[in-house]
Formats: C-alpha cells, structure tokens, sequence
C-alpha cells in the first residue's frame, strides 16, 4: 500500500514538471569582450499592445546571472540615465535606429559614463491556456471542504537580443521555450500542484545567458 | 451590552464596509522625472504655464480624480529645456520677455482612464490630450498642435486602483515628454519656422 501511495506521489509530482527548450544563435565564435568596469543591461520590450515583458521576469533573470565576473546595470536606473531614448514610444527596435541613436553625443556620453557594454533585449510572456475541470467548496455547520478538479496549461516564451553597443552590433540571441500544466485537486482541503512555468524560463534564459557571456567558447 | 450600543456598533460596521467598497480614487502624482538627454537647439522660447495648466486637475469620470498640475509643470519644463537653448516660463502670454522667439502654450485638452472593470483587461490605462499653441513672439500663429501620450500598467494584480492609476499616468507623463522631444521639430509649421529664421540644424541630432 505504502509503495502505492509513493508511486502515485511520485507520478503526480512528475507531472508538475516543465518542459523547457533553449535554443541560442550566435553569428560568429567570437568571445564576448567585456572588462571589469563594464556591465550590461537587460531590458524589457514594452511597445506591444496586448502584453508587456514583466519586471518580474528581467529582475529574476538579472539574479540569474549574479556570480558572472559581469555587472548588470539596472533596467529602470538606465531607462532613467537617457531618457527619453527608451521609453515604450522611442526605444530602437532595429540595429539601424541604435546607431542614430548612438552618433548623438550626449546620448553616447551617458552610455559610456555608465559603463554599459552590452544591451540584452527581453521579449516575451507567460500565458495561461487549456484551462479545465471544475472545483467546487462548501461550508456548513458540520464542516466544509472542496470536491473536484481542475487543471491549467501555462507556457513562458521569451526572447533575449544581445547587442554591443560598442560596435553596434547583434552578438546573438536565445529563446526559452517552457511549457507545462498545473493541477488543483480538491480533497476536502484544496491541494495545489503548480507546475513553475515561468520560474524555469527565467531559470534557463538566466543560466544560458551567464554561459553567454562567461564562456570562452561557444557552445 | 445594551440595545442601542448594539445598533450604533452595526450601524458603524456597515459604514465602515459600505465606505470600504467604495471604488472613487483621488490621485496625486508624486513621482519624480529624469532630466533628459537632449542638446536644444539655439532657439528662445518662451513657455506659459498657467495657473490654470499649473493646478489643473482632471476629472475623467466621476468616481476619479488625478492631480496632474504639478507633475505635468515639471516634466514639461524639463522636456522643453531639452528643446530650447534659451528659455523662460511665465504665467501669461503678456509676461514674455523674448524677442524673436517661440511662445509656447501648453494645456490639457482631456483625460481618460480605463480600468479592468471598464475593458475586461488586465491593466489600466491613461490618456492625457495636450495641445500646444505654438506663436512667435510678436504674437503670429505658428501652430496648434495636438499632443496625446498614453501609459498603462503592466498588469493590475495586487495593485490598488488609486496606485495603479497613479503609475499609469506616469508612464503617461513620460509618454509625453518623449514625443514632444521626438516629434516638435517634425511639426512642418515649426521646421518652417526654424528655416525661414536661418537656425542651425544638427546634423547629429536624433530623429
């Protein structure tokens, strides 16, 4: 009975894991140059309309990446050094417009002074679908507790650019893929089964980009 | 514990819940803007910020309130001294000192707010409606130009409505001062202006 009840935890539990894909694309083999005075920034895309890159999401990735011999620049503190040049509205969204953007001279005085080597562009969001079951809860004067199922599908797609802006060039770009379902099973108290969609995203994205710009080699 | 305790006990409860659910919101702007990154051009200008502009505060439904006046002098200010080399901020149009200048007059044209609750989405927005009367000194129309900047919050989870009003119309506010920068010497009357006045233009200047 006991090897029945583990079993069934165990299958459960397995169930409540992510599915997580990275893929990583680098023009060249080069080496990512950066030395101990320079840091890079990681920001957020926020011009489309019906979904923002949370700052949840960059500040979980900015911690991923701590204990790589590379600062990073927080995003609002560098939105706040030259703006208006990132606000939603004006921000480049193509190399071409970063280096208009990088020939005025106050702006790339404010970039330097803050010793910003590299941009790291984060796209994405995490979204609930295939949402089933029901669950229902009652109290009475007897008591009370929750009967039923139900079940959720998330799925966290991000994409991360990386541009230098030193020789205004893209140096490579990573997608994380993470999918996986969460269950709330309701046995007279509620018990939830929470699939961290969005935690392995950011998990994955923050350890590949450490490996980014840490490596010697490409991967 | 008597009667009439009890009734003014429950009479207060229900007060305190009924004023609990009450869903107006009055929003003052506290935040602080960024100095902007910009080189003005060697242009005067004078800047009439009125009493009216400096303490308007907008009403886009009946249930809210935001104080703008404050918040907006200050981002306005800010945003037009990365235009102008050479400016000044008075209350009334009759105050201007300038000669051969540009006298700008900002006001608020409207604001709107959107909520979960009106949309059905997740976020609240806010709409400020500027217009820009744009004369020169000797009091010649330049142009009338129409300004709406826009700001919403990323989500509203765990925010309440006052606050998420008031960051929705800080990224509103920011919203307008990167388009008056962006866009104010794209407007043709202006650029025509400037080229009929023989002013310098940098070539390095963002656009």
């Amino acid at each position: 009975m006991n090897k029945l009840i583990a079993l069934c935890a165990a299958a459960l539990l397995a169930g409540c894991g992510a599915t997580t894909t990275i893929d990583e694309y680098r023009p060249n083999n080069q080496i990512m140059d950066i030395n101990s005075e320079q840091s890079l920034v990681i920001l957020g895309r926020r011009d489309a309309g019906h979904y923002d890159t949370d700052r949840e999401f960059i500040d979980c990735v900015a911690k991923k990446m701590k204990g790589a011999d590379i600062g990073v620049f927080p995003e609002q503190q560098f939105v706040d050094a030259i703006y208006p040049w990132f606000e939603p509205r004006t921000a480049p969204k193509g190399l071409k417009r970063l280096r208009r953007l990088m020939e005025d001279a106050a702006i790339k005085e404010q970039v330097e002074r803050n010793g910003i080597r590299y941009l790291v562009w984060l796209d994405g969001s995490t979204e609930t679908h295939d949402k089933g079951g029901s669950i229902s809860c009652a109290i009475g004067p007897g008591g009370g507790g929750c009967f039923g199922f139900a079940q959720w599908e998330k799925s966290s797609i991000y994409e991360a650019i990386v541009w230098d802006l030193t020789n205004l060039t893209e140096k490579g770009r990573l997608r994380v893929d993470s999918s996986g379902t969460s269950y709330l099973l309701g046995v007279v108290a509620p018990i939830p089964l929470l699939t961290p969609v969005k935690n392995d995203a950011c998990a994955s994205l923050g350890t590949q980009l450490k490996q980014f710009f840490t490596l010697d080699q490409p991967l | 514990m008597p009667t009439t305790k009890i009734t003014i006990f429950s009479v207060l409860l229900t007060v305190l819940f009924i004023s609990g659910c009450s869903s107006s919101s009055q929003v003052q702007i506290d935040s602080k803007f960024p100095t902007v990154v910009s080189k003005p051009k060697p242009i005067k200008a004078a800047i009439v910020f009125s009493e009216e502009f400096k303490s308007y505060i907008a009403n886009p439904n009946s249930k809210t309130s935001i104080d703008l006046g404050s918040a907006q002098t200050k981002l306005l200010s800010n945003a037009f001294a990365g235009l102008f080399k050479q400016i000044e901020f008075v209350s009334a149009a009759t105050d201007v000192s300038f000669d051969n200048a540009l006298v700008i007059t900002p006001s608020v044209q409207e604001v709107q707010v959107s909520t979960p609750s009106d949309t059905y989405l997740n976020v609240y927005e806010v709409w400020i409606k500027y217009s820009l009367d744009i004369k020169t000194a000797d009091g010649d129309q330049v142009d009338s130009w129409f300004m709406p900047a826009y700001g919403k919050t990323p989500d509203s989870f765990m925010l309440s409505k006052t606050n998420a009003i008031e960051e929705a119309a800080v990224i509103a506010l920011r919203d307008a001062g990167a388009k008056l920068l962006l866009d104010f010497y794209r407007i043709p009357s202006v650029y025509n202006w400037v080229v009929t006045e023989q002013i310098p233009l940098d070539e390095t200047e963002v656009q």
